[in-house]
């Protein structure tokens, strides 16, 4: 039978680490998404009972036994509940203890290991799911709850873990510690069990759950505290929508001014420095150095007129006067053109009796041509007249120019 | 050299408020009734004398003895008050209802700008009210993007002491406890007109749950 037994257990065990990875994923999620899994292997996982279909259109979702062993062993707090039937497993706890002393009493001592394995098996359990209960508690007020966004809802989940609270504490009642130690008289195993573990246990419980019911109350302070401001400050704006015109009462004009609005206004200024204090010397060194790049600009208060209007209208030309010598190549030029025969500079300057020094007269007619525009000058033709130096060769003395048209 | 009492006593001259936020240990020194009795007669001598609020987790100098001139300081003191808490208001609904919590705005909360204003950028009717809140006179911000209107509002709101910007680095503000002054003042006034504000509301969230 036995064998059987131990078969069948690592047949489930296999499964479970076989479809591990499906299994987390339903535990993560809640339920199985049946497409990506092959039928066969649900098959397989439902009737090994790690999943089940709870109505006909549910998807396939994990055993509650199953859940609970993860819950238990990844430590996750996110869905336990209170499991409160503390009174129940006492009933157990005492209907065992007497099966233990009733064997023992007959010396059937086989029966009587059983017996007592079972109740110690209890006894843990029960030790054990104090200790859970009390760890959800606290760790749901850890967290503040949190998992809930709303302040309406915090103050729910108070309440609500009030309520477990309370019926926590009314479950330890059902501890009758009198009780418990005449059931287990004078067994050394049972009084152990009975009175030591579970005293121990509950002590413990008691303890924890004072002091959760503290923290819950506290908590419960602060979230009306929160709800209180926020309906203030919603109340304060709806009403002045509602009165616009509102202005609360001059309450500084009260014979009693209330200690809210009387508000002392500043008194202190900045103190000035002394130059005479020695042991600042050094201070105020570097401060004026620090003054430097600080660059002061006169101050223009007097001299801040405002401005004239400006006139905007044609400026007169300026006409620049041109010199009569100018003037003079000017004709010069413009006659050698009429006449399109060449003249000499000193021909031109003796008919027209000019009265430059013949001298000027030549350097500023060479000027002229110079200072054509190259297309101009190819029009004319500026021959120079003179002899070379009697002694030094290479120099040449002119004495007169002659213009012609090409 | 300035004892921890003269560095104390010259804020409260300055008109601040020292709560656990701002000045932790200034709070820590007038917390003890022995200083808070050493420092009263200095600031008796300028008229001046402790006063808390807030179930006295905030400290600042109210004045001892009200004459015409103190009068009409706090007259002037309090028209300001009273002109600036419509856009309080709003601004503290604003950032708890835009923060993930839904949970109001007190003391010693941080406020994380960055955070804040993506969710205002993502929720067009928050950035509405965000900007109606920032053309107040109080804020007096006259920028047109978003960026500009909430730096502008955390600015005035850190120069009014109700925020404080521990780190100029980031953009991560603490709050006051000048706004506990703030609920507290709302308070009072609630109280004294018999305004009921609370029912008010009650009412109105009722109404919109029926509707």
């Amino acid at each position: 039978m036995s064998q059987v037994l131990i078969q069948a257990g690592a047949r489930l065990l296999n499964a479970l680490g076989r479809h591990s990875e499906l299994i987390m994923h339903a535990y993560v999620n809640g339920s199985v998404v049946e497409r990506d899994h092959s039928p066969k292997v649900l098959e397989q996982l439902v009737q090994l009972g790690v999943l089940w279909r709870p109505d006909p259109q549910s998807a396939l979702r994990l055993k509650s036994a199953v859940r609970t062993l993860l819950e238990g062993s990844l430590q996750d707090e996110r869905n336990r509940t209170i499991n409160a039937n503390i009174g129940a497993s006492l009933a157990s706890l005492k209907t065992l203890a007497e099966h233990y002393k009733e064997a023992l009493h007959y010396n059937r001592f086989n029966e009587a290991h059983a017996y007592m394995t079972d109740l110690t098996e209890h006894v843990y359990q029960l030790t054990e799911s104090l200790g859970n209960s009390v760890r959800v508690l606290f760790s749901r007020i850890n967290n503040e709850f949190g998992y809930v966004s709303s302040v309406e809802a915090k103050i729910r989940e108070n309440e609500l873990a009030q309520g477990q609270v309370s019926d926590l504490l009314n479950q330890l009642e059902c501890f009758r510690f009198d009780e418990l130690s005449s059931i287990a008289g004078s067994n050394r195993e049972l009084r152990h069990l009975l009175v030591v573990s579970l005293q121990q246990s509950f002590s413990r419980a008691a303890q924890e759950l004072s002091v959760v019911q503290a923290r819950l109350l506290d908590l419960l302070g602060r979230f009306r505290e929160f709800q209180g401001r926020t309906r203030l400050l919603k109340g304060y704006l709806l009403h002045m929508e509602q009165q616009p015109d509102f202005t609360p009462g001059n309450y500084p004009s009260l014979s009693q001014v209330p200690l809210l609005f009387n508000q002392a206004s500043r008194l202190l200024g900045n103190a000035s420095a002394d130059l005479n204090q020695v042991g600042h010397e050094a201070d105020y060194q570097t401060i004026v150095a620090g003054l430097t790049n600080v660059h002061r600009r006169k101050a223009q208060t007097a001299e801040n007129h405002a401005s004239k209007e400006i006139e905007v209208t044609e400026q007169t030309s300026v006409a620049l006067s041109k010199d009569p010598l100018q003037l003079a190549v000017d004709d010069y030029f413009c006659e050698v053109i009429d006449n399109g025969q060449p003249m000499s500079a000193l021909e031109y300057y003796a008919r027209e009796d000019l009265d430059f020094d013949p001298e000027v007269w030549i350097y500023q007619v060479i000027g002229g041509y110079q200072s054509l525009a190259d297309a101009d000058k190819q029009y004319f033709a500026l021959d120079a007249n003179g002899q070379p130096d009697p002694i030094y060769s290479g120099n040449f003395y002119i004495s007169d120019v002659t213009l012609g048209l090409r | 050299m300035m004892t921890e009492q003269g560095r104390i006593l010259g804020s409260l001259l300055q008109g601040q408020f020292i709560c656990q936020v701002s000045d932790e240990e200034g709070w820590r020194h007038l917390k003890s009734r022995d200083n808070a009795q050493k420092l009263e007669p200095h600031l008796n001598m300028l008229n001046r004398t402790l006063a808390a609020t807030a179930d006295g987790e905030v400290f600042f100098a109210a004045y001892l003895t009200l004459g015409d001139e103190e009068r009409k300081v706090l007259t002037q003191q309090f028209q300001e008050t009273a002109s600036s808490l419509v856009p309080l208001v709003e601004w503290l609904l604003l950032v708890q209802q835009a923060s993930e919590s839904d949970l109001p705005v007190t003391m010693g909360n941080a406020i994380r700008l960055n955070e804040l204003q993506s969710v205002i950028e993502d929720t067009p009717a928050y950035a509405e009210q965000l900007e109606k809140i920032s053309r107040y006179r109080l804020f007096g911000s006259t920028s047109v993007n978003l960026d500009g209107q909430i730096k502008q509002v955390f600015k005035r709101l850190t120069d009014l002491g109700y925020l404080l910007k521990p780190n100029p680095e980031k953009q991560i503000y603490l709050v006051t406890g000048k706004v506990e002054h703030l609920y507290e003042m709302i308070k009072f006034i609630d109280e004294t007109e018999s305004l009921s504000l609370s029912e008010q509301a009650e009412a109105a969230i009722q109404q919109g749950s029926l509707l």
